[in-house]
């Protein structure tokens, strides 16, 4: 039975780094977070 | 449902199944009925894996939790994209470029075969389950409407999934993915915007809102520490990191739908699009639930909404007292209701205040009633534990949704249970093949040879999880009945895979040990404690490591027996 093909490795289509791109969807998480903190205490 | 209901639902379901049989052809080798050849593009396998995860019970079920609990259960979510980062930077490039199949695969080269073999057969018995689960689902659809037996539909579901799955294999799973999930959020804005249409004409949005809140149904974030809570903040970013680490790293149902991926960014790609759309997906679903609780304010629901086990009670004589202190707490309920939404208007806070108390009050003997009601259930020799929040978002659908809406609706409940238990069989099926009967019981044979046992092996487990679906019924709110299953076996394989990542010291035997008395530990405490479910993949993680690390200490001359 043969494996899988090899596939490559490349540069995330924005913001350059996938460090980057890690940073920003953290940064989102946090955002989120703050949001629904805000809605459930402008509501309660 | 009318004609055009059914027209709706079946032309979708027939649709999704085509399409998706459609895009698997040539699916005749194993690397291409298991892995789609490592062709698939990242939006494709970023709508699998979210379909995957969605299901109809996050219609069913999760609207109903925000109609009993609010929305506090999107904190389980908090987790997801922390868990994303982490994969992506470490987990998928390695399996990716050690060529793995599965990710079980990996850990014999890693460590050893018994470890993968444990592995393997611990993902076997939980995601078995879990098929189940999946598949009772829409068996609540068809026995709400139709009347049918449950297990007459899951049944029905179980054959069709079994039958494209086995012949179109992960293609035909994505593809059918991909347009569950258009329709999925179609369903799901139609919902809401007819939930707030039906709403009374004085009643506005912003009212709305004001009400669900003051009854603590928009509840999203909860920051109070609690051991036993299972929805809080902490819960949600710590076990819930731990949970979906598991679930997206160690589990073969989502590490196949990215393994499938063209290239490492693809899959990564895909991984954090549901790291970004998870949380606004569910709080949308969540949000729902709020607004048919608010419709309920003003529209009179059912004791019970469950109709079999509301007509069993019916015959017993504590009924009618029963019905009529609903009836009353019910009118009670909406006037205080109204009555603050007038205060509210009036900016008197002390009034707001007194009114608030109110409309509590009147939402508490709501609450007491439907328990008696339930405790009623018991007595007149229903379901011990009766729950029926899985029946609350189904009974508005049924009848309040305008012709041809419902159907739709109902399609998507169909089709997305349909295509997570096609994404559970699937991977059952490949863990089976590829890890335990190629590995141990006939290895060297031919291509073709691995592609039929991979069909049978998805025959078998699509008949285990039509067998295994008839305890869903016995399990409460299925969405955590579901994450409750996984918790109890996640922990130890994600422990495991940090053994294999992170410490290079560890050998196969301590790695093997570990993961045993992970699994014991687990099983004890679900067993004698009242720890929520989401600490159960903390606790397991961290046994599987410490046991390993003792181990490694204690013999430290024993050579590992693989390289990674």
């Amino acid at each position: 039975m043969s494996g899988p093909r090899e596939v490559p490795d490349e540069p995330p289509p924005f913001l350059g780094t996938w460090n980057k791109v890690y940073v920003a969807v953290l940064i989102y998480l946090g955002l989120i977070i703050a949001l629904c903190w805000g809605f459930a205490r402008a509501l309660e | 449902m009318s004609t055009l209901d059914w027209i709706v639902l079946f032309g979708t379901l027939v649709s999704i199944v085509a399409y998706g049989l459609y895009r698997s052809r040539g699916s005749n080798t194993v690397d291409r009925f298991l892995l789609a050849g490592k062709t698939m593009p990242w939006y494709a396998m970023a709508l699998s894996i979210m379909a995957t995860q969605a299901s109809a019970v996050t219609f069913i079920s999760t609207t109903g939790q925000a109609y009993v609990d609010g929305m506090r259960f999107v904190q389980f979510y908090f987790g997801l994209p922390i868990a994303m980062v982490v994969l992506c930077a470490t987990v998928v490039p390695v399996f990716h470029r050690t060529k793995v199949f599965t990710a079980y695969e990996y850990l014999e080269q890693r460590f050893d075969s018994k470890t993968r073999a444990l592995a393997s057969v611990i993902f076997l018995c939980q995601r078995g389950l879990s098929a189940g689960l999946t598949l009772y689902a829409p068996a609540i659809v068809l026995s709400a409407i139709l009347g049918w037996p449950d297990r007459v539909t899951i049944a029905l579901m179980g054959v069709t999934v079994v039958m494209y799955t086995s012949l179109g294999g992960v293609k035909a799973v994505t593809w059918s993915d991909v347009q569950q999930m258009v329709i999925i959020f179609l369903g799901l804005v139609a919902s809401l915007a007819t939930v707030i249409v039906l709403l009374p004409k004085t009643v506005s949005f912003p009212d709305a809102l004001y009400l669900a809140g003051a009854a603590g149904r928009l509840n999203a974030v909860t920051t109070n520490f609690d051991w036993n809570d299972r929805f809080t903040l902490w819960s949600g970013l710590i076990g819930g990191t731990f949970l979906f680490l598991s679930y997206f790293g160690c589990d073969q149902s989502q590490v196949q739908r990215y393994l499938t991926g063209s290239s490492i960014a693809q899959s990564r790609l895909s991984l954090l699009f549901n790291a970004v759309a998870k949380i606004p997906m569910q709080f949308f679903v969540l949000f729902i639930g709020a607004m048919v609780f608010v419709f309920y304010l003003f529209a009179q629901p059912p004791v019970l909404f469950e109709h079999s086990q509301m007509e069993l009670i019916q015959k017993s004589p504590a009924f009618r007292p029963l019905a009529e202190r609903y009836a009353g707490a019910f009118n009670q309920r909406r006037a205080a209701a109204l009555r603050l939404i007038e205060a509210h208007h009036t900016g008197d806070a002390a009034l707001e205040r007194q009114r608030v108390t109110e409309y509590r009050a009147a939402q508490r003997a709501i609450d007491e009633t439907r328990t008696d009601a339930s405790t009623l259930v018991e007595q007149s020799g229903g379901e011990r534990g009766f729950s029926d929040t899985n029946y609350i978002f189904l009974s508005f659908v049924t009848r309040y949704l305008p012709v041809g809406l419902v159907g739709l609706v109902i399609a998507v409940m169909f089709a997305a249970t349909m295509s997570a238990s096609a994404g559970e069989i699937n991977s059952l099926a490949t863990v089976t093949m590829v890890d335990l009967y190629r590995r141990h019981f006939r290895r060297g044979a031919s291509d073709h040879h691995y592609l039929m046992a991979s069909r049978w092996a998805t025959v078998f487990w699509g008949a285990y999880a039509i067998a295994s679906a008839g305890f869903g019924r016995k399990l409460g709110s299925l969405i955590v009945a579901v994450n409750i299953l996984g918790s109890l076996f996640y922990g130890s394989l994600l422990g495991v895979f940090v053994l294999a990542f992170f410490f290079r010291r560890v050998r196969g035997t301590a790695a093997f040990w570990g993961m045993v008395a992970g699994e014991a530990v687990v099983f004890s405490v679900f067993k004698f404690t009242n720890i929520s479910f989401l600490w159960y993949n903390v606790i397991g993680c961290a046994v599987v490591i410490l046991t390993a690390l003792a181990i490694t200490w204690a013999a430290p001359g024993n050579a590992r027996t693989s390289a990674a």
